[in-house]
C-alpha cells in the first residue's frame, strides 16, 4: 500500500520577494519581478531584462557564521529551505534525521562559481589557492550544505534534468515517500543568474528581445519572442500523511500523481511534441487516479517561447477536448520569468496558494490573443475559484515533459 | 513488484576500453595510473591520475560528441552494453518505455575549461552553438536518446561520487513500479582541472599510487571513464529471451548530514545505507559474498568505511572479502559507482574477485579481508557496492546472481 503524501511547508526566495507571503501578494497584485539586470554587465548584448532576487538577507535564516563561503545559490536554497521548515514547524535540529531527506532540482547551479574558480586557477599558482575557494563550487554543494546545516540523514539527491529539474525533484520526492524511503523530504529547486548561463541561453537564441522586438515575459501572447531568465529557490516540505497528522501539522495540499515523457535528443515534429506532452498529462492523472474532468486549474509551463507555448496550448486543447475552453490556465512565468531548474517548484507553490485562498493570479503582459492558442487564460484580474485538483506542467523543449497533480487535502 | 535484472554491461576505464579488456586488467591487478596528460600539472605537487588511454571511437559522430570526450566515453560504454543486451538497433519494442539515468559529477566542466583557456579575458569568447549544446549535464542523456533511440524519461543525478548509485536506485524504482521496461543506467566523468585542484588543495590526492586500506595510504587518485548497465524489468527481459547477467536486489540511501567534505568518523550514514540496502534486498549480512568498497584511499574514508562495515556485518565482516578497485583505476567521481556496479556484476558472472592492489602494510584500524594484491576465485551469490560522496551523500546497491 502506497503512502499518501502531503505538503506541510513552503519557502520562497524569488524576484517577487523573499517570503512566500510577499511572493503571493505580488503575484495576486499582478506585479512583475522582471527588471533590467543589475548584477551582470550586459552592455555588449541585446537582451537586458532578468528576474533577479533582491533583498534576500540570508543571515536572518542561516546566521552570519560561515556565510562568506557560501555562493548565491546556496544562500537561496538554504534560506528557502529554512523558511519551509519553519513554516512546517519542523525543528531544523536533526531530531527527525533518519526519516528526513532532501531532493533538489537544479539545471546548472553553481556553474558560474565554477568558472570563477577556474579563472583563479589559470591566473594564479593553483596549488596555492585556499581550499575554501572551492568549498561551495560543485553543482550539488548547495544541497550538501542544506543536508549538513539541517542535519539530514535520510538521503540527499540532486536532479539535473534541465528545465524540468524541480518538478522532477518534487515528483521523485513524492515517489520516495510513497515507497516509505523517507517520512519528510525537503524538495524543490534552485537556480542563479550568471553571465555563463545568460550566454548559453543567448547563443541558443532562447531569450526574449533577441529578434530586436519588444523584450518581456509574455507567455501565450501572440507577440511572444522568447523567455526572460530568472533566479531563485522554491522549496516545499513533503510529508507522509500519517506523520503530518500525528504531529498536528498544518496541511496545505496533497500531492497525488506524477508523470513524464521525453522529447530530447532529436528534432521531433510539433505534432509529436504535442502527443508526448499530452501523454505526460495522461500518465500523471493515471498515477493520481483522477479523471481529467476533475481538474479545475492548470498551472502552465508557458514562458514566452514561440514554439513551446504553442505545443503546450495545443496539448491541453487536444487532451481536454472542449473542456479546455473552460479550465482556467495560469502562467506565473509572466511575473517571475523563466527560472528553468526551479520554475516548476514555483508553480507548485503558487498553485497550492491558489487552492488555499481560492484565488488564482492572472497572466500579466498578456495583450494579444494568438489565434493558434485557444485556452481559458486568466488575464486582467485574479480569478476567484474553489480548486480541488490542479495540474502543473513543466516542460523542457529538449528534455522531459513533466506533469504533477496536486489536490486540496480533505482528509 | 517487478524484479529488476541486468542484461548488458559497458565500460571505458583507465585500464581498458570495453568490458573484456577492463576485466582482464582488473583480475590481473593492473595499475591504471599515469602522468597527467589532459592539462599541465607543473605548478602542482601531484602529477598523476588515471586517464583513459588509447580511446578511439570507430564511428563518425556529430560535432556535439566531438566537442566533449565524456559523451564519447558514455556513448561507447552504452553501445557495448546495448549490444550485449540484444537491444542495439532493436525496433520491436515501445521505445517510450526505455528510459535513461546518468550520474556525473561535472560533465560540463571539461569543455568549458577548454574554452576558458583559449581566452582568459572574456568569458563569452569562443562560445558557439555546438559548445553551448554540450554544457548542461542533461546533454548526455539527450545524446544517448538520440543515438540509441531511447524515448522514455531521462534523469541526471548530480550527487558527486555517489551519482551512479543514485541513478541505479532511480531506475530500480521505475522498473519495479512497471513504469518503464528498460533503463540505460550509468555514469561518466573526466578530470576537469577544477576538480583536480579542489582535491589537490584539500590534500586529498596521493602522489604516486592509490593504496586503499594500507597503513601508509596517502589519498585518492582521480580517474576518468564511463560505465553503463542495461537494467530491465524481469518479465520484460524474460519474455524477449534476454540473457540475464544478474539481478538487482536493492539499494540504500543516506546522508551524513555532518560535514561538507569529511565523512562521519563512525561511518553513521554508511551504516544506514548498507543496512537499508540489505533490508530492501531481504538479505542478512551473512548472505553477502563480496563488497566493492568505496575505498578511496584517503585516511578518513577507509577507516570510517571499515568501521561502518564492521557495525553492519558484525562478526561476518571479517569473512566477507572486500576490495577497492579504485586502487587500479582511481576514483572515477560521478562514474565511480556505476563502473563499480558493472564490476560487481562481472564478479557474479565470472566468480573471480578483483584485488586491492598496492596493499603492503596492514593498518590495525583497517583489519578486514581486502583481497590484497591478487585476485581470488570465489563463486558468490550476493555482492554489495558502496559509494560515499563528499558532503556525506551515500548510496549502496546490491546485486545477486540469478
Amino acid at each position: 500500500m502506497k503512502k499518501r503524501v502531503v505538503v506541510t511547508g513552503m519557502g520562497v526566495v524569488s524576484p517577487l520577494g523573499c517570503t512566500k507571503e510577499e511572493f503571493w501578494d505580488n503575484l495576486l497584485n499582478g506585479k512583475s519581478g522582471i527588471e533590467p539586470m543589475t548584477t551582470l554587465d550586459l552592455s555588449p548584448y541585446k537582451c537586458k531584462l532578468g528576474g533577479e532576487v533582491r533583498d534576500l538577507h540570508p543571515e536572518i535564516h542561516l546566521g552570519s557564521k560561515g556565510l562568506k563561503y557560501l555562493n548565491k545559490g546556496t544562500r537561496f536554497l538554504g534560506s528557502a529551505a529554512k523558511m519551509a521548515l519553519n513554516d512546517a514547524q519542523l525543528p531544523p535540529d536533526g531530531s527527525l534525521s533518519d526519516q528526513m531527506g532532501v531532493v533538489i532540482g537544479s539545471s546548472l547551479g553553481n556553474f558560474s562559481e565554477t568558472t570563477d574558480y577556474f579563472y583563479e586557477i589559470i591566473r594564479n599558482n593553483p596549488s596555492e589557492l585556499s581550499p575554501m575557494l572551492s568549498y561551495d563550487v560543485a553543482l550539488n554543494s548547495s544541497i550538501n550544505y542544506v543536508s549538513v546545516v539541517f542535519k539530514i540523514k535520510g538521503l540527499a539527491r540532486t536532479i539535473s534534468s534541465g528545465f524540468t529539474s524541480s518538478v522532477d525533484a518534487v515528483g521523485n520526492a513524492f515517489t520516495m515517500i510513497q515507497r516509505d524511503m523517507a517520512r519528510v523530504i525537503i524538495t524543490g529547486g534552485v537556480e542563479q543568474i550568471s553571465i555563463d548561463l545568460y550566454l548559453i541561453f543567448y547563443i541558443r537564441g532562447l531569450l526574449s528581445g533577441l529578434d530586436g522586438k519588444r523584450e518581456g515575459s509574455t507567455p501565450f501572447d501572440k507577440e511572444r519572442n522568447g523567455f526572460v531568465m530568472s533566479e531563485g529557490s522554491y522549496v516545499v516540505i513533503l510529508e507522509e500523511l500519517q506523520h503530518a497528522l500525528d504531529r498536528g501539522a498544518h496541511i496545505y495540499a496533497e500531492i497525488r500523481g506524477f508523470g513524464n515523457t521525453f522529447v530530447g535528443g532529436r528534432d521531433y515534429s510539433q505534432e509529436e511534441r504535442i502527443r508526448r506532452a499530452e501523454k505526460a498529462m495522461y500518465y500523471a492523472l493515471e498515477d493520481a487516479n483522477i479523471k481529467k474532468e476533475d481538474i479545475n486549474i492548470i498551472g502552465a509551463n508557458a514562458n514566452g517561447c514561440q514554439m513551446q507555448d504553442a505545443v503546450e496550448a495545443k496539448a491541453i486543447q487536444s487532451f481536454y477536448g472542449p473542456a479546455s475552453q473552460h479550465i482556467p490556465v495560469s502562467a506565473i512565468k509572466s511575473n517571475i520569468g523563466e527560472s528553468y531548474g526551479t520554475a516548476g517548484a514555483a508553480q507548485v507553490i503558487s498553485t497550492i496558494m491558489s487552492m488555499n485562498t481560492g484565488t488564482v493570479p492572472y497572466i500579466i503582459n498578456y495583450k494579444e490573443r494568438d489565434p493558434e492558442i485557444s485556452l481559458n487564460l486568466i488575464s486582467e484580474t485574479p480569478l476567484k475559484r474553489d480548486i480541488r485538483n490542479a495540474m502543473i506542467n513543466n516542460f523542457d523543449y529538449e528534455g522531459n515533459n513533466s506533469c504533477l497533480i496536486v489536490s486540496n487535502f480533505n482528509g | 513488484m517487478s524484479k529488476v535484472v541486468i542484461t548488458g554491461l559497458g565500460l571505458v576505464t583507465p585500464v581498458g576500453i570495453g568490458v573484456k579488456e577492463s576485466w582482464a586488467s582488473f583480475i590481473r591487478g593492473r595499475d591504471g595510473g599515469n602522468e597527467m596528460k589532459s592539462f599541465d600539472t607543473s605548478l602542482y605537487k601531484i602529477h598523476r591520475s588515471c586517464e583513459v588511454k588509447n580511446f578511439h571511437l570507430d564511428v563518425e559522430l556529430e560535432n556535439q560528441i566531438r566537442e566533449n570526450t565524456i559523451h564519447k566515453y558514455v556513448y561507447s560504454a552504452a553501445r557495448e552494453a546495448l549490444q550485449e543486451s540484444g537491444l542495439l538497433g532493436d525496433e520491436k519494442f515501445d521505445r517510450e518505455r526505455f528510459g535513461i539515468a546518468i550520474g556525473t559529477l561535472a560533465a560540463e566542466l571539461t569543455p568549458h575549461e577548454r574554452l576558458l583557456r583559449l581566452d582568459t579575458s572574456r568569458k563569452d569568447n569562443g562560445f558557439d552553438k555546438t559548445v553551448a549544446a554540450v554544457y548542461p549535464p542533461n546533454s548526455i542523456t539527450n545524446i544517448l536518446a538520440k543515438y540509441f533511440d531511447f524515448e522514455g524519461p531521462a534523469m541526471i543525478s548530480l550527487n558527486a561520487c555517489s551519482s551512479g548509485n543514485h541513478a541505479i536506485a532511480w531506475a530500480y524504482d521505475l522498473l519495479t513500479e512497471n513504469k518503464l521496461d528498460v533503463v540505460m543506467v550509468g555514469g561518466g566523468d573526466m578530470i576537469p582541472q577544477t576538480e583536480f585542484t579542489h582535491f589537490h588543495n584539500l590534500k586529498a590526492l596521493t602522489p604516486e599510487r592509490c593504496q586503499p586500506f594500507d597503513k601508509n595510504r596517502q589519498g585518492l587518485m582521480i580517474g576518468e571513464g564511463a560505465g553503463i548497465l542495461i537494467m530491465e524489468r524481469g518479465e520484460f527481459a524474460k519474455k524477449r529471451g534476454a540473457t540475464i547477467i544478474a539481478e538487482m536486489a536493492g539499494y540504500g540511501l543516506s546522508c551524513d548530514g555532518f560535514h561538507m567534505t569529511a565523512p562521519h568518523p563512525e561511518g553513521e550514514g554508511a551504516v544506514k545505507c548498507m543496512s537499508d540496502a540489505l533490508k530492501m534486498a531481504r538479505l542478512s549480512g551473512a548472505d553477502i559474498g563480496y563488497i566493492n568498497a568505496h575505498g578511496t584511499g584517503t585516511p578518513h574514508n577507509d577507516k570510517a568505511e571499515t568501521t561502518a562495515i564492521k557495525r553492519v556485518f558484525k562478526e561476518h565482516a571479517y569473512r566477507i572479502p572486500c576490495s577497492s578497485t579504485k586502487s587500479m583505476i582511481g576514483h572515477l567521481m560521478g562514474a565511480a559507482s556505476t563502473v563499480e556496479s558493472v564490476i560487481c556484476c562481472l564478479v557474479l558472472r565470472h566468480g573471480i574477485l578483483p584485488p586491492t592492489i598496492h596493499y603492503e602494510t596492514p593498518d590495525p584500524e583497517c583489519d578486514l579481508d581486502y583481497i590484497p594484491n591478487i585476485s581470488r576465485e570465489l563463486k558468490v551469490k550476493h555482492v554489495l557496492n558502496n559509494s560515499f560522496a563528499f558532503g556525506g551523500n551515500n548510496a549502496t546497491t546490491i546485486f545477486s546472481s540469478v
